[in-house]
């Protein structure tokens, strides 16, 4: 039981420091891209932390699905929402440079 | 015949996800059928049954590998992050690929936004442009080796790919 414990909680701690460092990265990375790609990657790897953390701690396999289902739409979401904000920056880098007069 | 596998299959999941939703708690089903039986319909209409199916195994692999992909992912870029020289080239690297439209190109373009180094900008047609965070890096091998683990989970072959792929360098 305490070695268990003991797991959740470096689990939990690692889970944390992940998510700080990947808000580190919206202060230290240049442009909006470079800071996607800390949001993604690391934030991804800080909630899974978590959730491992927490699925050694479920009371019912119903609810460690739920935490499953957590993760899958978390990385859904993280994935495509990078995607969108990525093609969004990028559409509007490409107008700025082929009409800079029109709209600044 | 594989319409009726794929909407069965369908169903089968999302009462999965419902029976999570709630908890194993039998009292909402009857509401959670209905759900679950206009999800499947609208699933239908937006995805329709194709050609390209997920092969179970191959696909259990893939997650390990993805997995294990997006650990290196998060310490790599945690490790630019905080070493103090701040080691990125940022850059954009366009790659024609190989694997047929729908499903195939979507998983390994998601999938790409969330490995080391690689995020998928946009997806026209067979044209994927990826931001990467090291230019320098081996990007191109790596979108490769992805390229035909995806195809492996939908048990297509690209072997013409790395023809293909090494002819146009």
């Amino acid at each position: 039981m305490e070695i268990t414990q003991l797991i959740q909680g470096f689990l939990l701690i690692a889970g944390c420091v992940f998510f700080a460092v990947g808000t580190l990265g919206l202060f230290r990375f240049p442009d909006t891209l470079t800071r996607i790609h800390a949001l993604t990657k690391v934030d991804n790897l800080g909630l899974g932390l978590i959730l491992l953390a927490l699925l050694l701690g479920v009371p019912s396999l119903a609810v460690g699905m739920k935490v499953v289902l957590i993760w899958l739409v978390a990385l859904a979401a993280s994935a495509t929402s990078a995607h969108l904000i990525a093609r969004a920056v990028r559409s509007q880098d490409r107008g700025r440079s082929e009409g800079r007069e029109s709209h600044d | 015949m594989r319409t009726v596998t794929t909407i069965s299959g369908r169903m089968i999941l999302l009462l999965l996800v419902w029976w999570t939703l709630t908890e194993g708690d039998p009292s909402g089903i009857g509401f959670g059928l209905v759900i679950v039986i206009l999800v499947t319909a609208i699933s239908v209409r937006l995805f329709p049954p194709g050609t390209a199916r997920i092969r179970p195994m191959p696909f259990c692999l893939f997650v390990l590998f993805f997995a294990g992909r997006s650990v290196t992912a998060g310490i790599d870029v945690a490790r630019r992050l905080l070493s103090p020289s701040l080691p990125v080239s940022p850059g954009f690297l366009t790659f024609h690929l190989n694997l047929p439209e729908g499903g195939p190109r979507w998983l390994l373009a998601n999938t790409l936004s969330l490995m080391p180094g690689t995020l998928s900008v946009s997806l026209d047609g067979a044209r994927l442009d990826l931001h990467c965070l090291d230019t320098r890096d081996p990007i191109e091998a790596d979108v490769r080796a992805v390229e035909q683990k995806v195809a492996r989970v939908f048990g297509l072959s690209l072997e013409d790919s790395a023809a293909r792929a090494g002819g146009k360098e």
